[in-house]
């Protein structure tokens, strides 16, 4: 599960800080490993739930390749710094796992990443077999560096039946419903959104997604390739003062930032009726699943966000983690066997696997085995939702580079909960290096 | 030096491997850190050469200087609040109670879970919604204590004094026990009371004790960095992002080493520079003893 990838910057790291200068000592340190190294490769996933699936294709691959793979995996919380430490060194592997978009980036800048045309002139496939939205998040200026893999995850907007039911009140479709649905709920007593702020990227997706319906993704993309003046429009303003009516009006209640999602807080108002409504990527559902399965059973909801009238942005447009992506590694020594390997991924056997666990591949054939999903029916709503959208954004964190994570968390919580206006929201935005 | 002084003490060959250990472990990565600060590096290839960039944008940055403010805040207010529990809980433990080893053994739990474990259960404990605080809104109001700066402070002060005590205690309590014996019994006979016996006996002989136990709290309280990874990551906004924790974030969320570095080597100085003054200002450097004859 990718929700994982949340999970990574928030996972507990214990003595970190004194890993530094022990990892800082080990860069220069040796890459002896044993055995004939020659005629492998080595692909290095992200170590969660998935790489059942990832286990069984590489066996499947070594089957028929002479040149065998090899699965390395990193637990969460380690992945992306163990990943920057070997990406440079004799330890790097052939392919790996990433977000695509400004996870990448450095790493293209550093002229470390196989430029994917060249495979895909001779497997148009590899592109045309998968849905343009996303494949589109891993192209960095102008050239394709990564293979989907896994499965997407927009982010939906969950609701409790229960709740809206007794308070009266139906699934908001526009803002100005939503602003209506929150006073009527903050009437009856009732959280009308959970927030997990205290994890920072939650508070982020309601800015990523009102971005898009107020401006258009032309805004973010203007904004992420360097231009400071889309920080500074007419239509950021505006998204930002429609932020803060939410906020002001009660919306998220006073505490959200001292609760979490990955705890299990933000869930639980949902599960329990304390709260309405949740904005959360799609693993959300499995997550619920986990902690309260009868309410999913009974009293789950999930919808779009909503539209907004007279915004620039199409209201199917999503916001979300795309998917996770293969990159191919330039100095590869095997890149035949690393093109073999990646046909897999718009396998019918890949797509199956995936679904089987509950993630939602984003192949064009996807579609065609839906009905073998953990659960189908939410699975072809995501599906239809993904392959209909005109646009979908990846989360601003992803889509710049590593660096703006920590500057584009704090702007947000400190706007969100006042500590900061749209002044310094936007000079702080204007900050960032460009992705 | 005379030879009488040097009778029966060991050598210096004797500190040698401990020596090669330190410099192989302390000082090369430190010598190391100190040649990042003056690179810049996001981990991959080499670093290159920037020359005091770094420095420079870290000493006009707001961040930087904020997190170094409350790094000595969270120090101080540490020192302040563990050590007068710790010294009266150490000098009990010393005593004869009933079930004085009973309770001992339960205040010592704390110092035996691992911090992490100790910030995650505070964090659920201290829940708005499903914790303590909403069963008890006459006296947290909505519970949103990580969610402002004066409830982020209090909350991380509280988890690392509720986990540090016990170590302090047991300094206190090995401390009160080797007072001698004869000055209570003196002062008994001169009619002094429980209090004053405290005060002008038990404090007075702990002295080195309170200073080598406040070392450790500044030393700790500086580099202060699981509690905040846990509870508040920094926030809200940089409200706890203390330099321990900045560090970490420019290292390994932004990647930028070479910024990390120079963090890093402000706070050893900081803390070289802290306790220095501390050690002079308690004259621990004279290495007075409290012990007859020695």
């Amino acid at each position: 599960m990718q929700r994982h990838t949340r999970l990574l910057r928030t996972t507990v790291v214990g003595g970190a800080a004194l890993a530094m200068t022990l990892s800082l000592a080990a860069c220069g340190g040796s890459g002896a490993s044993a055995g004939k190294e020659q005629d492998k490769i080595h692909i290095l996933v992200y170590g969660d739930a998935t790489n059942k699936v990832e286990k069984q294709l590489v066996d499947t691959f070594n089957k028929t390749s002479d040149v065998k793979a090899v699965l390395d995996t990193i637990p969460g919380a380690d992945y992306q710094t163990k990943l920057q430490t070997v990406i440079s060194g004799k330890q790097a592997p052939d392919l790996f796992f990433n977000w695509g978009g400004g996870s990448i980036k450095p790493y293209v800048d550093a002229g470390l990443l196989m430029p994917l045309d060249g495979l895909i002139e001779k497997d148009p496939r590899l592109k045309s077999d998968f849905l343009p939205s996303v494949f589109n998040t891993a192209v960095v200026d102008g050239k394709p560096y990564g293979i989907p893999m896994r499965g997407t995850q927009p982010v939906l907007m969950f609701h409790n039946k229960k709740v809206l039911k007794d308070a009266g009140v139906s699934v908001p479709r526009t803002w100005d419903e939503l602003l209506t649905t929150v006073k009527t709920l903050k009437s009856k007593g009732v959280t009308p959104i959970a927030l997990g702020g205290g994890d920072k990227w939650p508070t982020q997706m309601w800015f990523q997604y009102l971005y898009d319906r107020v401006a258009g993704p032309e805004l973010f993309a203007k904004a992420a390739g360097g231009d400071k003046n889309a920080w500074a429009s007419p239509d950021s303003k505006k998204a930002l003062g429609m932020l803060r009516e939410l906020v002001d009006a009660g919306a998220f209640g006073t505490n959200y930032d001292s609760v979490k999602f990955t705890d299990g807080g933000s869930p639980a108002l949902l599960a329990t009726g304390k709260a309405a409504f949740e904005l959360m990527g799609s693993w959300e559902y499995s997550t619920l699943k986990d902690a309260h399965p009868d309410f999913v059973k009974s009293d789950l909801g999930y919808g779009t966000f909503p539209t907004v009238t007279g915004g620039k942005g199409d209201p199917a447009n999503l916001a979300g983690n795309t998917n996770n992506y293969y990159s191919v590694l330039k100095s590869t020594k095997h890149p035949d066997a690393v093109a073999a390997f990646l046909k897999l991924m718009y396998s019918d056997g890949f797509v199956k696997s995936q679904l089987g666990i509950g993630n939602l591949p984003t192949t064009t054939n996807t579609a065609l085995f839906l009905a073998d999903a953990d659960n189908p029916e939410y699975s072809k709503y995501q599906y239809d939702l993904v392959a209909k959208a005109p646009a979908f954004q990846l989360s601003w964190d992803q889509a710049y580079p590593p660096a703006a994570a920590t500057t584009i968390y704090t702007a947000v919580q400190q706007f969100f909960n006042g500590q900061s206006d749209a002044d310094a929201f936007i000079a702080a935005m204007q900050s960032l290096p460009a992705a | 030096m005379t030879s009488s002084s040097t009778v029966g003490r060991p050598g210096f060959a004797w500190a040698v491997p401990a020596a090669v250990f330190f410099g192989l472990f302390a000082l090369v990565p430190l010598l190391l850190v100190v040649v990042l600060s003056f690179t810049r590096w996001n981990g991959i290839g080499s670093p290159r050469f920037a020359g005091l960039e770094n420095w420079d944008k870290l000493l006009d940055d707001p961040v930087m200087v904020n997190s170094l403010w409350l790094s000595l805040l969270l120090t101080v207010l540490g020192v302040v609040v563990q050590t007068p529990i710790s010294i009266l809980l150490g000098v009990w433990a010393a005593g004869h109670q009933r079930n004085r080893a009973v309770l001992s053994a339960i205040y010592f739990v704390p110092l035996l879970l691992s911090i992490t474990a100790v910030s995650v259960l505070w964090r659920a404990v201290l829940d708005p919604n499903f914790g303590v605080p909403s069963q008890a809104t006459w006296l947290f109001g909505d519970g949103n204590l990580l969610g402002v700066r004066a409830g982020a402070i209090g909350v991380l002060v509280f988890v690392s004094t509720w986990q540090f005590t016990p170590l302090h205690t047991l300094i206190y309590q090995g401390a009160a026990r080797a007072v001698p014996r004869v000055l209570y019994q003196a002062a008994q006979i001169d009619g002094a009371g429980t209090v004053r016996q405290f005060f002008h006996i038990t404090l007075p002989q702990l002295r080195n004790s309170i200073v080598t136990s406040m070392i450790l709290m500044v030393v700790g309280g500086l580099t202060t960095f699981d509690t905040v990874l846990i509870l508040t990551q920094g926030g809200p906004g940089t409200d706890t992002t203390n330099s321990a924790y900045y560090m970490y974030q420019k290292g390994f969320k932004s990647f930028d080493f070479g910024a990390a570095s120079a963090i890093a080597l402000l706070l050893v100085l900081v803390a070289t520079l802290v306790s220095l003054v501390m050690v002079r200002l308690t004259g621990y450097d004279k290495m007075r003893s409290t012990m007859e004859g020695v």
